[in-house]
């Protein structure tokens, strides 16, 4: 069954004058519990489809069809209501309210919603469980490190049991082990609650824990790879370092004629 | 409810300044309001209930319709006798008269009505039936006996204690040019009746008092009760009806509590300016509230986008906004309301100064603080719409911009172009002021709504524009890193925008404090320079005879003497309407040798006038009935005499604020022939030019005779006096303005700490190349210190035309116009008070940035 489709997708920034094209026609579609990564380059575009697939911007062409909506029909209403109960977000960084527990950052999305909590303890127990946080419910933001706030995150994005969990780049912000922990863990909820999920990274380790790499550049889908659990993980990894190696590659060829290296955009 | 809690109490617990000083808004302004509208009502219902209770169980009073005639005959208690639903109906008659050995008062008791002297007010009675109308509380001896002839006293015990009377002794008062004695029989509790002319207050029997006080069959007020049917309600305005016109024209039927008009009326004047207060504070709290809403949305920026992404549709998160409004205001308004009813205490007693009358104690009136507090809340709310609305546009993805540059909203890049605009209509609308009479007043708030919105929208123009101005004076005040504090103004600047409106409401609050303030004495000494002209004030509680008049002018050291008379006559305007007016007679000879008079229109030659006056038929009319009626020198004004309706022609307008400035001038002549008056209400005394005015004093003194009871002050006691007065008067607005700043220092001081914070890395970052603590000192203080002056100047300017339309509205309303005044001083200090009160507040958060560990600077966040 398909959770997400996206046709022809395309997003064009205007800034005065000049424009930049994000993303032009970007064909793209995830079935239910598959774990996907999007590889590519900085500034290929891959938060900006992420944005889109997840009704956070709209896009200047094409179509995204979400748990059975299409999201080009939809009023901001509409669309925040899917977000609510639909799409689960982590990103780079945690965005947790400073001023509430983590237990009641991970209940917000419910307390919007208007829900009772009571039928929600179990699954809250659960997911805490699952992440290691059950004794620092009660511990705000800035008396936790970096990982268990993303882990807080993490909770909040699932408790509402959202048809797809979309991840910018949940890693980037934390030490290489503590961005393995997390990497597991979205494996395991993958594995154990056939939770979808998308993700967005530039780092090859990061990717090789998904079923299947989506490389951007400029935009455009420039590749796909499946992985293949039967396959040692470190030949895959390598796979997808050679991937990005050439497209790096290319991006420098493209550069070649002003003779400088391509600016690092992030 | 649950959310709520979380979002909206997390949220206050997390800044308590900035709610604190938000809610301090709302607080002011309630407290404000339940001050000001409980005193209103408690004056209103001290003056009442004072004749209520004075006139007992009676319901109607009948009372002579030209208050300048002296009574009517007894034959008209017969008329109102005969109507049927009339129970009782007691005769009164009023003897204004003086103890011989009434100890003076020491100085002449000053009011908003002019000036009081005491004396003691003796009402004969009829001794049978008045008890059935009125309560005397007897605390000892007897009351008067049955007989209406004897020459007996009952005194008000506090009267009786003050002046040493005893109980059985006689006592001397004056009556006409001799002396009588009257028996003191009973002492009375200084309540109900007691209360009146102060307390100072007695009774005697009708007869007696007719003989003594050569008024032979005259009373000047009867007291109707009514059967019990007819107590109250309709019946009773149908017999009130009735009994006015089987009396006829000469005569008035009023309710006992509406004697105390005149008092209510004047009390108008001060609640208006009270109004204008309370609007004011209640603006200042919608501000404040704005300000820190509009802060708030900027700060939490990236905490709305979050809810946006995890599902928070737009209107909740504008509900989010509005519910933390209402609970701010919720508390503001609790906390006001408390404060707002101690308030009213301190008001209460400065109107009792003001109606030199014993107000009721106030008391917690539950419907105008339920009225303030609601007001509070609805302001709160209303004030953080804008705010609400623009926190529910914030997008999802404004949550994910790391630290990316702040979007500088279109109402920072381009809001000047409508503030130009908003301000040159309003300005322009101010100017030509194109409406009617009878709405300018509203439609003027709501331009000076506007204008103060026009301006707020330019001043992030004006700092950028001011910033650049004053970039090089602030570096070589305060050093190389003052120059870094000023351009950082250019950083957050929705933020600076809002410190500096708040810095600015708080300036043009102490500038119209100022303003008014200083117009209003400016002209109150004008007049008074003239109204209490020369160097001495010879007055007493009764008139003063000729005689008087001429042994003061023989007195060695006296240049001259002129007197004044005050009494009490009726205008008939042009549509008929009546009212209640003062005259004041004078001498035009020997007045003009004593002072003069401040005329308002350009007057050709002050002779001529002083010649017309003197020729009768004429009167000089006080600037603010011409204001009021719309009538000019040449004109004519009609006035009921004791001869019926004449018209006196207007040759002068003057600046005359006597009985607030209802008050005609007329010739001593027109005084004696058209009103029947005698004898002066005081004497002004110049003297010689060798002479001192102490020495002419003491000598007036000596030559006075007992039973002359003259009370006499020098004029700068008397102005001094007058100025402790005002001040008194004045002095709540200059806690209201005292208060805005204090909230523009807090509000520095707020942004200040916010700037220090986000750029905490930053100051590390200054410090380990090289700054010193004290550099970092002055880059804090140089920013602040720019938006003192900038907060200083726009606050200036916002004054200056604030109070010139309050004044315009005063006018229109009261028709006070008053000569505007503000010293170039002012000015210079308006601004310098905003720059000391922006170094005072950024002190302690440049302190703590230069504190600031480079290390911990470099880790932070
Ligand atoms: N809000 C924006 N305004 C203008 N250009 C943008 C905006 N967001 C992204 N871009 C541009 O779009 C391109 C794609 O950006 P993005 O999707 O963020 O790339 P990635 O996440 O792959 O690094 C980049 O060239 C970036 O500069
Ligand atoms: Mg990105």
């Amino acid at each position: 069954m398909q959770v997400l489709a996206a046709r022809a997708l395309a997003k064009e920034y205007r800034m005065g004058q000049r424009s930049v094209t994000a993303l032009a026609g970007v064909d793209f579609t995830v079935e239910r519990g598959e774990f996907v990564a999007i590889m590519g380059p900085s500034g290929s575009g891959k938060s900006t489809l992420l944005h889109l697939i997840g009704g956070l911007d709209k896009p200047s062409a094409g179509d995204v069809t979400l748990a059975g909506q299409e999201l080009a029909g939809l009023d901001d209403t509409a669309v925040t209501l899917l977000r609510r109960r639909n799409i689960g977000f982590v990103f780079q960084f945690y965005n947790l309210l400073p001023t509430l527990t983590a237990e009641e950052n991970i209940c917000l999305p419910l307390l919007i919603d208007g829900k009772d909590l009571r039928p929600y303890q179990e699954r809250l127990s659960q997911l805490l469980h699952l992440v290691g946080l059950e004794d620092r419910r009660h511990h705000r933001p800035e008396q936790l490190s970096g990982g268990e706030q993303q882990r807080v995150a993490l909770v909040r994005a699932l408790i509402t049991e959202p048809a797809i969990l979309l991840a910018d780049e949940p890693t980037g912000n934390l030490d290489s082990k503590t961005g393995l922990v997390i990497m597991e863990l979205l494996r395991r909820l993958c594995d154990a609650l056939t939770q979808t999920i998308v993700l967005v990274t530039h780092d090859p380790r990061t990717a090789s824990y998904a079923n299947r790499v989506v490389f951007l550049r400029d935009g455009r889908i420039a590749h796909e790879l499946h992985i293949a659990p039967e396959v040692p993980l470190q030949q895959n990894l390598r796979s997808i370092v050679a991937m990005m190696q050439a497209l790096e590659t290319e991006a420098d060829l493209v550069d070649a004629d002003t003779g400088m290296p391509a600016p690092d955009l992030d | 409810m649950r959310l709520i809690r979380l979002m909206t109490l997390r949220s206050l617990r997390a800044r308590p300044t900035r709610w604190l000083l938000s809610a301090f808004g709302i607080v002011l302004g309630v407290a404000t309001i339940v001050a000001i509208s409980i005193t209103n009502r408690t004056a209103l219902l001290s003056v009442t209930q004072l004749f209520e209770s004075t006139s007992g169980r009676a319901s109607l009073v009948v009372v002579p319709a030209d208050k300048a005639e002296h009574g009517f005959p007894e034959t008209v208690l017969r008329r109102v006798r005969e109507h049927p639903e009339v129970d009782i109906a007691v005769p009164v008659l009023h003897v204004p008269t003086v103890l011989v050995n009434q100890s003076t008062p020491a100085e002449i008791d000053l009011d908003f009505f002019g000036t009081s002297t005491g004396g003691l007010l003796l009402y004969g009675i009829d001794t049978m039936s008045d008890v059935l109308v009125r309560t005397y509380q007897l605390r000892a001896g007897r009351f008067l006996g049955p007989e209406n002839s004897l020459y007996e006293v009952v005194l008000t015990e506090t009267f009786a204690k003050d002046n040493d009377i005893r109980l059985g002794t006689w006592i001397e008062v004056v009556a006409g040019n001799s002396v009588e004695l009257l028996r003191v029989v009973g002492l009375m509790a200084k309540d109900g009746p007691g209360q009146l002319n102060g307390g100072a207050f007695g009774v005697m029997p009708l007869l007696a008092a007719q003989r003594l006080f050569y008024r032979e069959g005259k009373i000047d007020q009867i007291d109707v009760v009514v059967s019990n049917a007819s107590a109250s309600g309709p019946r009773l305005e149908q017999v009130k009806e009735d009994l006015q016109a089987r009396l006829g024209e000469t005569y008035v039927v009023v309710y006992p509590a509406s004697q105390g008009q005149r008092m209510t009326q004047m009390l108008g004047n001060y609640q208006i300016g009270l109004n204008f207060l309370s609007g004011i504070a209640l603006f200042v709290g919608a501000f404040l509230i704005f300000n820190a809403f509009s802060m708030n949305v900027v700060e939490r920026t990236r905490e709305y986008g979050l809810l946006r992404t995890i599902g928070m549709t737009r209107p909740q998160v504008i509900r989010q906004v509005l519910v933390e409004a209402g609970l701010l205001g919720l508390g503001g308004s609790g906390v006001g309301s408390v404060i707002g009813v101690l308030l009213a205490r301190g008001l209460t007693r400065a109107m009792a100064l003001l109606l030199n009358q014993d107000l009721a104690r106030v008391t917690v009136q539950g419907d105008l603080v339920v009225f303030g507090g609601v007001v509070g809340i609805v302001v709160a709310v209303l004030a953080a719409v804008v705010p609400a609305v623009q926190a529910g546009r914030i997008t999802p993805l404004e949550a994910l911009r790391v630290r990316g540059a702040q979007q500088t909203s279109w109402v920072i890049r381009r809001g000047w172009l409508p503030g130009i605009v908003l301000l040159a209509l309003s300005t322009a609308a101010l100017i030509a002021n194109p409406f009617p009479y009878d709405v300018q007043f509203r439609a003027g708030s709501v331009v000076v709504f506007f204008s103060f919105a026009g301006g707020a929208l330019l001043i992030p123009v004006t700092v950028t524009a001011l910033e650049r101005l004053l970039r090089s004076s602030i570096s070589r005040l305060y050093g190389s890193s003052g120059r870094l504090g000023s351009a950082n103004l250019q950083r957050a600047q929705a933020r600076t925008a809002l410190t500096v409106g708040a810095l600015m409401v708080g300036v043009s609050m102490m500038v119209i404090v100022w303003a008014m303030t200083d117009s209003f004495k400016g002209d109150l000494d004008v007049w008074l320079r003239g109204y209490v002209g020369g160097d001495l004030y010879v007055t007493s509680s009764l008139p003063l005879g000729n005689d008087i008049w001429r042994r003061l002018e023989t007195l060695p050291g006296v240049a001259a003497v002129t007197p004044v008379r005050y009494f009490e006559v009726t205008w008939v305007k042009p549509t008929g309407e009546r009212e209640e007016i003062t005259f004041m007679a004078v001498d035009p000879a020997s007045y003009s040798r004593v002072t003069s008079f401040v005329y308002t229109e350009a007057m050709p030659d002050e002779q001529t006038a002083l010649r017309m006056l003197a020729g009768g038929d004429v009167v000089f009319l006080s600037s603010i009935m011409a204001e009021r009626s719309g009538l000019r020198a040449g004109d004519e004004i009609t006035l009921l005499t004791r001869t019926g309706a004449r018209r006196f022609t207007i040759a002068a307008v003057v600046l005359d604020y006597y009985n607030q400035g209802l008050v005609v001038q007329g010739s001593w002549v027109d005084m004696r022939r058209y009103f029947r008056q005698s004898g002066a209400s005081a004497f002004m005394v110049k003297a010689a030019p060798d002479a001192d005015a102490m020495a002419v004093k003491d000598e007036i003194e000596q030559a006075a005779r007992r039973r002359d009871q003259l009370i006499i002050a020098s004029n700068a006691a008397l102005l001094q006096r007058v100025n402790g007065l005002m001040r008194q008067a004045f002095s709540m607005f200059d806690v209201l303005a005292l208060i805005s700043m204090l909230v523009g220092f807090f509000g520095i001081t707020n942004t200040i700490t916010m700037n220090v914070t986000e750029r905490t890395r930053e100051i590390g970052m200054l410090r380990c190349v090289g700054m010193t603590r004290a550099q970092i000192v002055r880059m804090v203080l140089a920013e602040a210190a720019l938006m003192g002056v900038i907060g200083g100047v726009l606050g200036l300017i916002f004054g200056i035309m604030l109070s010139r339309i309050f004044m315009l509205a005063m006018t229109v309303m009261s028709g006070y116009r008053l000569t505007y005044v503000l010293g170039l001083g002012r000015v210079i200090l308006a601004v310098v008070v905003a720059v000391a009160v922006s170094q005072a507040a950024a002190l302690l958060p440049s302190f703590r940035a230069a504190r600031s560990r480079i290390l911990d600077a470099i880790h932070y966040e």
